[in-house]
C-alpha cells in the first residue's frame, strides 16, 4: 500500500513538471474524453469521478454507440418487507458484476472439469487447459490449503477453493472495460469474511467438540488453580474473543482496501489527462495506468489466494486449537 | 460452580452476537463504508450457489479423477514392485534350480569317469589274466608235448637201437631175453642221460 502512494506521488510529480501548467489549468475537461473511461460526461472534480467508479450504484454503464460511447441502464428493484422493516433486494451494479463472476467462474471450472473427467476416461489423463486447471488446483490442494488445514481437511477444499476462484474472478471484473470490482465493495468482503468465520467456527465445533470449542471462547485452562485461572479467565476471555472477530475483519478490510486501493490509482492516473487537459501530457499518466492496470492483475490473484489461504489457515488453526 | 460457568460462558457469546446484530440497523449515504443489506443478502446467495455448484460439478469429477488416477498409479506401482519381487525370486529359483543341475551334472560326469574308470581296469585285469592264462596254457601244452615228444624219441631210440643191435647180434641172441637186458639197463640209466 506504502509502495502504491509512493509510486503515485512520484507519478503525480512528475507529471507536474513535464506539464505546461497554465494551459493545464484553463482548460479544464475540455479535451475529448478517452473512450476507454467510460461515464466522464461533466467536468467534475476528481473526487466527484472516482468515487461513482469504485463505489455501488443502482445504475450500470453497458457500452452505446453514443458519443460517451455508454448509456445508463437503470436496475429493477425489488422491496421486501420483513416486520416493519423495508429492505430493496433489488441487484446492484455490484450485484450484477458478481452474478456475472459466479457465472463466469462456474463456466470455467465446470468446463474444465467436464474435460478433465472426459481425457482421463478416454486417456487416463487430462490435456491441454484442463490439466492445467488441474496443476492449479493439485498445488492448491496439496502445497497450500491442506498444509492450512491439517489433518482430514480434505472436507474444507471445496470451500476455500471456491472462495479463491469466486474472489479471483471478482477482482478481475474491474479490470475490463465497463467493469467493477464487487470486492471493491465492504459489503461482499465482509459478507465473504462472515462466511469464512462461520466456516471457521463450525470447523472448531467439529473439531473439538463442545466442550473444546468453548476453550477457544472462554480460557480455562485445566492445569492451573482456581485462584490463578479465574483473573486470568476474565482478562484472557475477552482476548480470545476480539481474536475471533480480528479475523474475519482482516480479511475484509485486506481485499476491500488492495482492490479499491488499485482503482483509484488508476482513475487517478487517468485523471491526470484531464485535469491537466493536454494531450501532450496524456501519455505518461496513461502508460502509468496501464503498468498499474497489469499490476492489478497480479493484485487480482494475489488477494484471491491470500483470502483463501487465511480462511484456511484460520480453519486449521482452530482445528488444531489446544488449550 | 456450573451456574458460574455458564454464566461465563453466555457473556461473551453475548458479547460475540453484539456486532452481528448492530450490522442489522440499516444505515445510508454512498460512501466507501455504507452498508448494503442487499449487497450482503446477494453474496451470501451467490456465494453460496456457487459453493454448491463448484464443490458438485467441478471440485468433486476433478479430485475423483485425480484420485482415482493417483489410485491407479499407486496401485500400479504396487503391482510392478510385487512383479519385480517376483521376478527377483524366480531368478533366485532358476539360478539355485542351474547350479544344482550343473553340480549333478558334474556329479553324473564324475560318476561316469569313474565308472569307466572301474571298467578300464577291470577289462586290462581280465586281459591281462586271460593273456597269463593263455601262456600258462601254452607252457603247459609245450611241457606236455615236450613229454610226449621225449617218449616218442625214447621209444623210437630204444625200436632203433634194438633193430640195430638185432641187426648186429641176430643170430646168437634170443630176441625177448636181450630186449630184457636192454630195456633193464636203459631204466637204469634214464635219470641222468634223458634231459628234461
Amino acid at each position: 500500500m506504502r509502495f502504491r502512494s509512493i509510486f503515485a506521488t512520484m507519478v503525480m510529480v512528475l507529471a507536474a513538471l513535464t506539464a505546461p501548467p497554465t494551459r493545464a489549468l484553463a482548460q479544464q475537461g475540455g479535451t475529448p474524453a478517452p473512450e476507454q473511461e467510460p461515464g466522464l460526461k461533466h467536468p467534475l472534480g476528481p473526487a466527484d469521478l472516482i468515487m461513482p467508479h469504485i463505489t455501488d450504484a443502482r445504475t450500470m454503464e453497458v457500452p452505446c454507440f453514443n458519443r460517451d460511447w455508454s448509456c445508463e441502464v437503470r436496475l429493477p428493484s425489488w422491496p421486501v418487507h420483513i416486520g416493519s422493516t423495508t429492505i430493496d433486494l433489488g441487484p446492484t451494479k455490484h450485484v450484477v458484476f458478481m452474478m456475472l463472476a459466479a457465472l463466469l467462474c462456474f463456466l470455467f471450472l465446470y468446463s474444465a472439469a467436464r474435460a478433465h473427467v472426459r481425457a482421463t476416461g478416454e486417456d487416463g489423463h487430462p490435456r491441454g487447459f484442463a490439466a492445467g486447471l488441474e496443476s492449479v488446483i493439485l498445488y492448491l490442494r496439496d502445497e497450500i490449503f491442506l498444509p492450512a488445514l491439517g489433518h482430514h481437511g480434505d472436507g474444507y477444499l471445496p470451500f476455500v477453493l471456491t472462495l479463491f476462484f469466486f474472489v479471483l474472478f471478482m477482482n478481475l471484473m474491474g479490470l475490463i472495460p465497463y467493469g467493477s470490482t464487487p470486492t471493491g465493495n465492504i459489503n461482499v468482503t465482509g459478507t465473504l469474511a462472515i462466511c469464512a468465520f462461520i466456516a471457521t467456527e463450525t470447523a472448531g465445533m467439529i473439531a473439538l467438540g463442545p466442550s473444546g470449542y468453548l476453550k477457544t471462547v472462554v480460557y480455562w485452562p485445566s492445569d492451573m488453580s482456581l485462584g490463578v485461572k479465574l483473573p486470568l479467565t476474565l482478562v484472557m476471555t475477552p482476548v480470545e474473543i476480539i481474536g475471533k472477530f480480528t479475523k474475519p475483519f482482516a480479511l475484509t478490510i485486506r481485499l476491500f482496501a488492495n482492490m479499491i486501493a488499485g482503482h483509484v490509482i488508476v482513475l487517478a492516473m487517468i485523471g491526470l489527462v484531464f485535469t491537466f487537459g493536454s494531450w501532450l501530457i496524456a501519455p505518461a499518466p496513461i502508460g502509468m495506468a496501464i503498468g498499474i492496470m497489469l499490476l492489478e492483475v497480479l493484485v487480482a490473484f494475489i488477494q484471491a489466494f491470500i483470502f483463501a489461504l487465511l480462511s484456511a489457515v484460520f480453519i486449521g488453526q482452530i482445528r488444531a486449537a489446544h488449550h | 460452580m456450573r451456574v458460574t460457568r455458564s454464566f461465563l460462558m453466555a457473556v461473551p457469546l453475548t458479547l460475540a452476537a453484539a456486532p452481528l446484530m448492530a450490522q442489522e440497523a440499516p444505515s445510508s449515504g454512498g460512501s466507501l463504508m455504507s452498508l448494503q443489506t442487499n449487497l450482503m443478502f446477494w453474496t451470501l446467495v451467490i456465494f453460496l450457489v456457487l459453493f454448491f455448484a463448484l464443490s458438485k460439478l467441478a471440485f468433486k469429477p476433478i479430485t475423483a479423477a485425480v484420485e482415482a488416477r493417483e489410485k491407479a498409479l499407486e496401485e500400479a506401482l504396487a503391482s510392478a514392485k510385487r512383479d519385480r519381487e517376483e521376478a527377483a525370486q524366480l531368478l533366485a529359483q532358476h539360478r539355485a534350480q542351474i547350479d544344482a543341475a550343473r553340480g549333478e551334472a558334474q556329479q553324473v560326469i564324475n560318476d561316469a569317469r569313474a565308472t569307466a574308470e572301474k571298467m578300464r581296469n577291470d577289462l586290462l585285469e581280465k586281459a591281462r589274466a586271460e593273456q597269463q592264462a593263455t601262456i600258462a596254457h601254452a607252457q603247459q601244452e609245450i611241457q606236455r608235448e615236450k613229454e610226449r615228444a621225449v617218449a616218442d624219441l625214447r621209444r623210437e631210440a630204444v625200436e632203433m637201437a634194438i633193430l640195430g643191435a638185432s641187426k648186429v647180434i641176430e643170430e646168437n641172441l634170443d630176441s625177448d631175453k636181450n630186449r630184457k637186458l636192454v630195456d633193464a639197463f636203459l631204466s637204469s640209466i634214464k635219470p641222468s642221460k634223458v634231459p628234461a
